[in-house]
């Protein structure tokens, strides 16, 4: 394979090209309520070529091999383009050239096992919330993405590595009335298919909060101090954070001036870290698809920023070092800037310190989606609880956060010991990252806004 | 594809193959200058197959191997999925202008220039920061199926979608433009950008809850998505719908009418036929405040016993048809934008929502965060304000609407005008 992709991007007339190749195989079951809706495997499979050529950078994606030579030229002519509109040429950060194939280390290959015993598994754990009279229906898939991808450059780089990755989970809906409330399951990651079995304890668990939303009051919206779980402060690390400390969303931005390194952004009790090379985590890979070896790199040190994510190109940008942090979801795209595995290092408070420290508050768990714009982020909460003289009090639904990035680092006064990171992914920065992993401790933020009915 | 057709044919009881082929180019600007042009040039075929009341489903992205697309599909009928409708013979179907030839040769060197001109436009007459991007696209659809359909679909598109952000932010004002082929950006158009930037430039602080809220065209999705979904076949056959009993009966402000008009080829992308060869027409949701449709693919038609709709589309090639309602208008009311504005004594404008996918969707309920949020005073906007979030349930909020824009734009989801309400929580950090 890897000569074939040579030979793809030997007629370039750029200083430097690079082709990725993959073949992707997905399985999808899908249960609308007892119903099956989906089942199958299939392969599909595409390119995506870049070239840096007289200081411009392009790329383009194709499907069909008889496409190459057009793609080529295509890139080179849009990269002659920008170079002749740009003032500053782009550079890539030198990186050491690897030949490498890296096949992951993991517990049970999904690839082995038959499609009638995933869809007996996904079957018998959509079963659980089913039983129950309040919950109208369920949507519960289970996902496996196998990606084999192919990395060949004009500077003599020959990358294979294999990610593989597992999903079960979905929405349990439960309704009573003309009230509906859902909450979601997630089990996964990229380390084989036996973190999904055993697990029907969580599907009981989550239906039990899906039932106890339908008695629970709305929030009432105001401004709060709140103890976020793990879930939601990895949200929190992820979206408003960990997206400004990708280089390609601040390179052209006024945030570059406030995102310095040296920065004292942070309450000190906070450090942050970015580690795709932490075996066993949903966002593990060991090179990026520029063929740079990723390594981890520590973001937020006693709440002074100390480091950021790059490509090849944002890290000459900025003159800073590589770090491989730049993938695509899939062979349909060029890579971008991404996070692997970012998280909030622990402290030593425990759940418990934390709600005393709260007193009266919110204590609200487990995302909902969250979004980013520049320093502003909101994300949402599946259900919480009010908090009163440290106790939690009764259950509220329909909690969503908005806030200041630069002013909630400074509120964030305490970080629990009991780190969780994510199971499955899915950050939406132009292209889907089924492998975004995030977590944390549990995290007690001073003055948040809450929306409310 | 016809030989895949007549392989398929020979396994199995019913079977459609669906083919897409998409050549796309794109620009873009940050702080205005030229950043990225990224191509693509991607096709795909899918195949359904019903067998002994079974369906069967696959997907590829060449045709290099036939048997293993057709052993995939009849692999997964042991799944069981139900599948026993009809897939339909469709034709005669109207003609529509979908594709402008010139878009073919729209050159990427054309985008820069349109995008670079239009970045010093504004640049001139504003100090915030410009990013653009510029978008060319043709592609085609082949459907075919054993019932005899033999559809086929040619399309062009061009998208140009200036951005000025707020400092410190991503936040910024925006407004798309969409055609079939290249068209310059009016004056108009970039006025409207760049003055309402610079009236909300200042950040303030305004005190107080009883605030009115204008929903820009762009952001009105955010109710129109709750609607969407409760409408669905999808919803509706799950029973999580709060509407599933109401066809018929008036749920909205009688000044409201909501429509699909996949017909109307002013726009790019009009449809004649959906995904799975289902004649599309015009197909009112809400008439006047009543709700009087809900819309369905071939396979919950079936589930439900109803009529198909023609709202079967596949989000990818991966992806069977499932329930969508596309081509969206909100019919316009009749005021002027800057009638409505001086219509508001205190108000938010919500130009930009985040976070609308993450309410209590099939319930109607929405909580988002607004960024940017332009705050109006005595009828003139007076700046923009920072932590701000709506929050509301679009079957109390669509009740009673103060105000309905005279013109739509086309916007994230659909043709929308603006929209005034006096319903809709606020609150603002303290």
């Amino acid at each position: 394979m890897f000569e074939i992709l040579r030979a793809m991007i030997s007629g370039a007339t750029a200083d430097y090209a690079d082709i990725r190749y993959e073949i992707m195989r997905e399985t999808r079951i899908l249960f609308h309520g007892r119903e099956l809706f989906h089942i199958g495997s299939n392969t599909t499979d595409g390119f995506v070529i870049r070239v840096l050529k007289d200081g411009g950078l392009s790329s383009i994606a194709f499907t069909r091999a008889d496409d190459a030579e057009t793609a080529l030229h295509t890139a080179e002519e849009n990269a002659a383009l920008i170079a002749r509109h740009i003032k500053k040429p782009v550079e890539f950060g030198k990186t050491d050239i690897i030949q490498d194939t890296f096949l992951p280390d993991i517990d049970e290959d999904p690839r082995q096992i038959s499609i009638d015993e995933k869809l007996q598994l996904t079957r018998n754990y959509n079963s659980i919330p089913l039983k129950y009279e309040k919950v109208a229906t369920t949507n519960i898939y289970y996902s496996e993405v196998v990606r084999e991808k192919y990395f060949v450059s004009t500077e003599g780089a020959k990358v294979r590595e294999d990610l593989i990755t597992t999903g079960l989970g979905g929405l349990i809906t439960s309704k009573d009335g003309t009230l509906s409330q859902n909450v979601r399951v997630a089990l996964g990651g990229s380390n084989g298919f036996a973190v999904l079995r055993n697990q029907e304890e969580e599907f009981e668990k989550r239906t039990a909060i899906a039932l106890d939303l339908l008695r629970a009051a709305p929030v009432t919206g105001g401004t709060y101090n709140i103890v976020l779980n793990q879930d939601l402060a990895g949200v929190f690390t992820h979206e408003a954070f960990g997206h400004f400390s990708e280089a390609d969303l601040i390179e052209d931005s006024t945030m570059r001036e406030r995102m310095q390194t040296g920065a004292h952004l942070g309450n000190e009790a906070l450090n942050i870290i970015d580690d795709p090379l932490m075996p066993g985590q949903l966002g593990f890979y060991c090179y990026d698809d520029e063929g740079v070896k990723a390594r981890q790199v520590s973001l937020m040190k006693q709440g002074v920023l100390v480091g950021r994510l790059h490509s090849r190109r944002t890290a000459a940008a900025f003159g800073e070092g590589l770090t491989g942090h730049c993938v695509a979801e899939d062979y349909r795209y060029a890579p971008i800037v991404r996070m692997g595995n970012i998280f909030i290092k622990p402290g030593e408070k425990t759940l418990e310190d934390l709600l005393a420290m709260l007193g009266d508050g919110l204590y609200i768990l487990d995302s909902k989606g969250g979004q980013t714009s520049g320093e502003n982020f909101t994300f949402g909460a599946q259900y919480g609880y009010v908090i009163k003289e440290g106790k939690i009090r009764n259950m509220i639904r329909d909690i969503n956060i908005t806030g200041n990035l630069y002013h909630t680092l400074k509120n964030i006064t305490a970080v629990g010991n009991d780190i969780v990171l994510s199971k499955t992914g899915g950050c939406g920065k132009g292209q889907l990252n089924i492998r975004s992993c995030h977590g944390g401790p549990h995290i007690l933020i001073n003055n948040v806004v809450v929306g409310g009915m | 594809m016809e030989q895949l057709l007549e392989m398929a044919g020979k396994v199995s009881d019913k079977a459609e193959i669906y083919s897409v082929d998409v050549r796309g180019d794109s620009v873009s600007f940050e702080n205005a200058h030229l950043k990225d042009i990224d191509s693509s040039i991607q096709s795909g075929v899918s195949l359904r197959i019903m067998k002994n009341g079974i369906l069967g489903f696959a997907y590829t992205k060449n045709l290099a191997d036939r048997e293993g697309l057709i052993q995939n599909a009849l692999d997964s009928l042991k799944g069981g999925v139900e599948g026993s409708f009809d897939l339909p013979l469709t034709k005669d179907l109207p003609s529509l202008n979908t594709y402008d030839p010139l878009a073919e040769t729209l050159s990427n060197s054309a985008m820069v220039e349109e995008c670079s001109r239009v970045c010093e436009i504004l640049s001139r007459k504003t100090k915030g920061q410009i990013n653009i991007s510029a978008s060319r696209s043709t592609g085609s659809i082949r459907i075919i199926n054993s019932s005899g359909t033999y559809l086929s679909w040619k399309s062009s598109a061009y998208y140009l979608s200036p951005h000025i952000l707020y400092p410190y932010s991503s936040a910024s004002l925006h407004r798309v433009l969409k055609s079939k082929g290249f068209a310059k950006a009016a004056d108009e158009y970039l006025n409207f950008l760049s003055d309402t930037y610079d009236q909300s430039l200042k950040e303030v602080n305004p005190e107080g809850r009883n605030l009115k809220v204008l929903l820009l065209p762009e952001t009105l999705y955010v109710l129109i998505w709750r609607l969407q979904t409760a409408t669905s076949g999808l919803s509706i056959y799950q029973n999580i719908s709060p509407l599933a009993q109401k066809s018929g009966e008036k749920i909205f402000d009688e000044r409201l009418s909501i429509y699909s008009d996949p017909l109307n080829d002013s726009l790019p992308h009009a449809r004649a036929f959906d995904d799975e060869g289902t004649p599309c027409s015009f197909f009112p949701i809400i008439e006047k405040g009543a709700l009087k449709n809900f819309y369905c693919d071939l396979y919950f038609s079936m589930k439900l016993k109803t009529p198909p709709t023609g709202h079967g589309f596949k989000g990818s090639i991966s992806s069977k048809p499932a329930p969508l309602l596309t081509h969206l208008c909100v019919a316009p009311g009749n005021k002027s934008i800057s009638e409505i504005l001086k219509s508001i004594d205190r108000g938010i404008i919500i130009a930009g929502a985040l976070g609308a996918h993450s309410g209590n969707i099939p319930n109607g309920d929405f909580s988002i965060g607004v960024a940017p949020a332009l705050y109006v005073e005595k009828g003139a906007i007076a700046g923009h304000v920072k932590d701000v979030m709506v929050a509301g349930n679009i079957y109390d909020t669509l009740k009673k609407v103060a105000e309905i824009e005279d013109t739509v734009y086309p916007s994230h989801g659909g043709n929308f005008p603006a929209m005034l309400f006096d319903n809709i929580n606020v609150t603002l950090k303290k």
